[in-house]
């Protein structure tokens, strides 16, 4: 035993256990790294049955309340789904009353530009600001102790089909945001604001010439052909082929790199855009200062299923083959688990972490997949039967897991569905929708439509699940207590301990969560959880009847899963949970 | 910049139901009553009852379909007009109000939580088509809300 324990205790050190943790959650994912650890241990599996909630607090909206609180100091700020309200919470006194509101002036019509309700994953705290995006393409800086507007920069542009849920990420001086967009025809981008002023000072393209990617094949360890942003599309398809960048960034200030993931080729219909249509489906590094492309790696090559690549690359230094690598970790929509050389862009290890029917394998020399080719969709193709995963993905982007330096597992939501594909042919028309397919989904095999899952990035493979009833979409927190959090569509917040996957406590949290769990420390020293319920996001257009405001919206149960609206509504609820 | 985008097969099929361009002879009507509306005193603003011009017939919300669908209004309300990001319109329910001219206007100008303004790319004439579609569907009896056993 003693020996055990004393392995226990030295692992940490081995693997690179951050330095204390301040107690603060001042970004959207933690850390650089965007690994969700917590380094808080008060709470445990011994105790965390004793879980109970301290404080709620209703948002007043009903969008879906995707991302994080963060915590700054003894403030705790929560961004809205549309209108964008951003709060200010003051967490030294009884009740957490409220510091300060701001509410910005945003378009409504932004509303009918999102494709998949009017959500918001967060902001981010840098140089005494609060930033963030608000959905009609504006981002805003706001004085994180007064709440006075300081900068707001219009960077999308929603007459070409852009609005800005992501929640933008600060490398050094520069704000790095993206659009959404995907389904809507655009010309993915990022760009690169000044954190002091706000001002726009480089842009940078997902696919077109090399000199609006920011690209310079052949220097450094960039690869890509001259010009592949246009010769890897027909014609001028590149110019609406989407790209966009909704997910989550990081950033590895050693190499002064960040890495990002882009969303789906635009149309759906393949046939309108022959080529492998890079870089969609991408993760992408950039320098931050001046945005210029270091390299790139293409998960799904001419995507046929509107698997985006937005998730979460998670930046850690593991032993894989044997050789300490300093690696990304991402869990695609497309079903694979990809750890990467972060250096380099080489692939080392690929696996499906769900069940995938498209690819047989990922080429681990080539980086390609092995096509089941009567998965391929197109209009020629007919209704194509039996794709796993379905286009919300094997995990959601907007579901972002973590990592454990304790463990040195990844925890993360995963769905289990399959949908069938008609691709239909599609119009560009500028503002509105730019689809071109019918997808309807069913169940996975195993009949459970979700599981939480802990994953070896090392060797490609789970360690344990959890199965759960409905598709999971909750990002999770993993604390150095060896705790785990994330939360279901059914409105449960739940706990587990992130060694075993034992189930530890869960507590109905009144809406379904597509929030991602934080972890903080009070100012009365004690370890705090802090979550949104709301359900909403794709599952605002999924979940059938779900929201009760408004009387000439009255929905059908959804088909796959006609009984979710049983158990959960629409509705904003901010909650804190301790011992 | 009015200018027609619809490109290849679906502007065949566009220019074969109405010419794209903003010249139809149904035109476009200032004013249009909404009887759901409470009318303070009780006095109705000066506004018409607009009516759409094309017979109510299956060829025309057939027609009326592919406008649907090639304007990409199924999009945002789903296939069928059942609702998705934006609300059904085959529900018998209406935010903005039922009537032949209120659906016409909220196609033509748009509406602020998100439908975007069609009258500029799309002829009158292919409105109505759309009004044509969406009126024919048929409205459920019963209010969907789920009884759970």
């Amino acid at each position: 035993m003693r020996a055990a324990s004393l392995i226990l205790v030295v692992l940490p050190v081995l693997q690179g256990s951050p330095a204390r943790d301040d107690g603060q959650w001042t970004m959207p994912a933690k850390n650089n790294a965007a690994t969700r650890y917590s380094g808080l241990a008060q709470i445990t599996p011994r105790n965390a049955a004793r879980l109970r909630p301290v404080w709620t607090f209703s948002t007043g909206v009903l969008g879906g309340h995707e991302g994080q609180p963060l915590v700054v100091g003894s403030t705790m700020y929560v961004v809205t789904p549309f209108p964008d309200v951003l709060y200010a919470f003051d967490l030294t006194h009884e009740g957490y009353p409220l510091k300060w509101k701001y509410r910005p002036d945003v378009n409504p019509t932004s509303l009918g530009i999102a494709c998949c309700d009017a959500i918001n994953r967060g902001a981010v705290f840098a140089d005494g600001k609060i930033i963030y995006n608000l959905l009609d393409g504006h981002t805003v800086a706001v004085d994180a102790v007064s709440g006075k507007e300081l900068w707001k920069t219009q960077i999308g542009d929603m007459s070409q089909g852009e609005t800005t849920p992501m929640a933008p990420f600060v490398a050094g001086n520069r704000v790095i945001v993206g659009p959404s967009g995907g389904e809507f025809g655009i010309w993915g981008w990022v760009k690169g604001l000044d954190v002091a002023t706000g001002k726009i000072l480089w842009t940078a393209h997902n696919m077109g010439p090399d000199s609006s990617m920011l690209a310079r094949p052949g220097h450094g360890r960039y690869t890509g052909a001259p010009n592949i942003g246009v010769t890897s599309w027909e014609g001028d398809s590149w110019r609406r082929g989407g790209a966009p960048v909704w997910g989550w960034i990081s950033y590895d200030p050693q190499l002064d790199l960040i890495y990002f993931g882009t969303g789906n080729p635009g149309p759906y219909n393949t046939e309108q855009r022959p080529g492998e249509n890079k870089w969609t489906n991408s993760v992408l590094a950039r320098r931050p200062g001046d945005g210029s492309l270091a390299w790139a790696y293409q998960f799904t090559p001419h995507d046929s299923w509107d698997y985006d690549s937005n998730a979460e690359m998670i930046l850690v230094d593991m032993v894989v083959g044997g050789r300490m690598r300093r690696v990304l970790v991402h869990f695609d929509k497309n079903g694979f688990a990809y750890t990467l050389d972060r250096v380099t862009g080489e692939l080392l290890v690929a696996e499906p972490f769900a069940n995938v029917t498209w690819a047989k394998e990922i080429n681990k020399r080539t980086g390609v997949p092995i096509l089941d080719t009567t998965k391929t969709t197109g209009v020629s193709r007919g209704n194509v039967q039996g794709i796993c995963p379905s286009l919300e993905g094997g995990k959601s982007p907007a579901s972002p897991s973590a990592y454990s330096p304790r463990t040195g597992l990844f925890y993360t939501a995963t769905n289990n569905l399959c949908m069938n594909f008609q691709a239909t042919p599609v119009t560009r028309i500028a503002g509105t929708p730019y689809i071109g397919a019918s997808t309807p989904y069913m169940p996975g095999p195993g009949g459970n439509m979700g599981e939480f899952i802990a994953w070896d990035a090392a060797r490609g493979r789970k360690v344990w699940g959890i199965k759960e009833k409905y598709p999971v979409w909750s990002g999770s927190v993993v604390t150095a207590g060896d705790v785990v959090f994330y939360g279901t569509l059914d409105g449960w917040f739940k706990a587990a301990d992130a060694k075993s996957g034992r189930q530890l406590w869960k507590f109905k949290v009144g809406s379904g969560v597509v929030g991602a769990p934080i972890s903080f420390r009070g100012p009365d020293g004690k370890q705090y959880i802090a979550v949104y319920a709301g359900i909403g996001g794709d599952w605002f257009l999924l979940s059938g009847d779900v929201r009760s405001d408004d009387p000439a919206d009255v929905r059908p149960p959804a088909d796959f899963a006609p009984d979710l609206a049983r158990h959960t509504s629409q509705g904003g609820i901010v909650w804190i949970f301790g011992l | 910049m009015n200018t027609c985008v619809v490109r290849g097969a679906w502007c065949v099929a566009l220019s074969v139901l109405a010419a794209c361009g903003r010249s139809d002879s149904a035109g476009s009507p200032l004013s249009v009553r909404y009887p759901e509306h409470v009318a303070a005193g009780g006095n109705q603003p000066p506004a018409v009852e607009i009516k759409n011009p094309l017979p109510t017939d299956s060829v025309n919300a057939s027609d009326g379909s592919k406008v649907f669908s090639a304007m990409n209004c199924d999009g945002c309300h789903g296939g069928g007009a059942l609702g998705w990001v934006g609300p059904s319109l085959v529900d018998g329910r209406w935010r903005y109000g039922g009537t032949d001219g209120a659906v016409f206007q909220s196609i033509y100008y748009g509406r602020p939580r998100g439908m975007p303004a069609y009258g500029g790319i799309m002829s009158p004439g292919a409105i109505w088509k759309a009004v044509s579609y969406i009126r024919a569907q048929p409205v459920p009896v019963t209010v969907p809300t789920e009884s759970f056993k």
